[in-house]
């Protein structure tokens, strides 16, 4: 796994945010930005070579699931792994963000060790 | 005479005939003002009863002062109040986060300077070190007592800013508990003005529930062991996806 990958943190609550690029920089990884919901991240993923992406679901403006669909359906960033960390705990949805083509999916409250085992696992099935 | 009543009947209009007939116009004439003064009377009573019965309904929910109150400032100010909680909640987690950020550059370097003084170390522990090398620890060992030395009170300071951080527990559940009552209070109040305008309301209402989107984010689950459309852990997220093939 490339410790310098390209990572966007993508949640509306900057405290989140701040935790999970905390995680994320015990890891290892540095190169680390963020965004606060879809409509935001989606201008930087089309401009900026990113490598992964860490989103919530609920979220003001875009969503979550919704901005996981534009970037499986934008030819240049279909490619890119997707990772929920989200507090959306229902079957349904768990289901609907796996046919939209999530890359994993992890539900708040989390740990750091589930952090590390689903970036494992998502990086262990694409190389 | 017959009495006259809301709607004409048809007897009462064969009545009306046999009069009109008869030439008798003045008593055809005073049967129907009767009749209408009699309709009116009614109609009067009624739209009168209603507007006493409206009237006391507002008067009794005027009468209780909480409904203002709670309109014109406990609700703004309960938005106030959790607007604060939200504000007090984000600070302490910001205050934690700062203290830790601070605090574990200090121990990763001290980590990574045990490190370098332990192979001599251990050479010296198993009498196993030359003289020169024996020096050179000795310098290593004192920058790493003295860089101890200094990080520890800070580490301390650190450790008990994140201890005072968490006094926003107090506070805020203190606003959330008031909150509570006030949400409280106006379901009450709401119960009593549905009674007020009765059950009708009722049937109205339910048409008006829409149908929930079954995949609209709701945000965190608080009951998730009462229900059966929610995950209530990762593991059973994980389940879920593995058994769709994820």
């Amino acid at each position: 796994m490339d410790k310098n990958m390209k990572i966007l943190v993508v949640d509306d609550f900057s405290t989140m945010r701040r935790i999970i690029k905390n995680l994320l920089r015990d890891l290892g990884f540095t190169n680390i930005q963020e965004a606060d919901d879809g409509n935001t991240a989606l201008p930087m993923l089309q401009q900026g070579d990113f490598d992964f992406v860490v989103t919530d679901w609920n979220m003001p403006g875009m969503q979550g699931i919704d901005l996981l669909k534009e970037i499986r359906k934008d030819d240049d960033l279909a490619h890119l792994p997707v990772l929920m960390v989200t507090a959306e705990a229902k079957r349904e949805q768990i289901i609907q963000a796996a046919q939209a083509g999530v890359n994993g999916y992890i539900v708040k409250p989390f740990t750091a060790v589930t952090l590390k085992e689903k970036l494992d696992k998502i990086f262990e099935r694409i190389s | 005479m017959v009495k006259p009543s809301a709607s004409i009947s048809l007897k009462q209009a064969k009545q009306l005939v046999d009069w009109l007939e008869a030439g008798e116009q003045s008593k055809a004439d005073q049967w129907l003002d009767d009749f209408h003064q009699e309709h009116d009377d009614k109609l009067f009573t009624s739209v009168g009863q209603l507007t006493r019965d409206l009237h006391e309904a507002l008067q009794d929910f005027q009468l209780d002062p909480r409904i203002m109150q709670l309109t014109q400032d406990d609700l703004p100010d309960a938005q106030n109040r959790l607007q604060y909680v939200i504000e007090k909640t984000e600070d302490a987690a910001n205050r934690t986060m700062d203290a830790v950020e601070a605090c574990l550059p200090m121990t990763d370097e001290m980590h990574q300077r045990v490190e370098q003084v332990m192979p001599a170390w251990q050479r010296l522990m198993s009498n196993d070190i030359q003289l020169n090398e024996f020096k050179e620890m000795c310098h290593q060992v004192d920058a790493l007592m003295r860089e101890c030395g200094q990080n520890m009170p800070q580490i301390h300071g650190l450790m008990t800013e994140v201890l005072m951080a968490q006094d926003y527990q107090d506070i805020t559940g203190q606003i959330i508990r008031r909150v509570i009552q006030l949400v409280e209070d106006v379901e009450k109040n709401l119960i009593e003005l549905l009674k007020l305008f009765g059950e009708e309301q009722k049937s109205q209402a339910k048409q008006n529930v829409k149908a929930v989107d079954k995949n609209a984010a709701e945000g965190p689950i608080i009951n998730p062991e009462q229900r059966d459309d929610v995950v209530e852990n990762q593991d059973d997220v994980d389940d879920l996806l593995s058994s769709l093939g994820f």
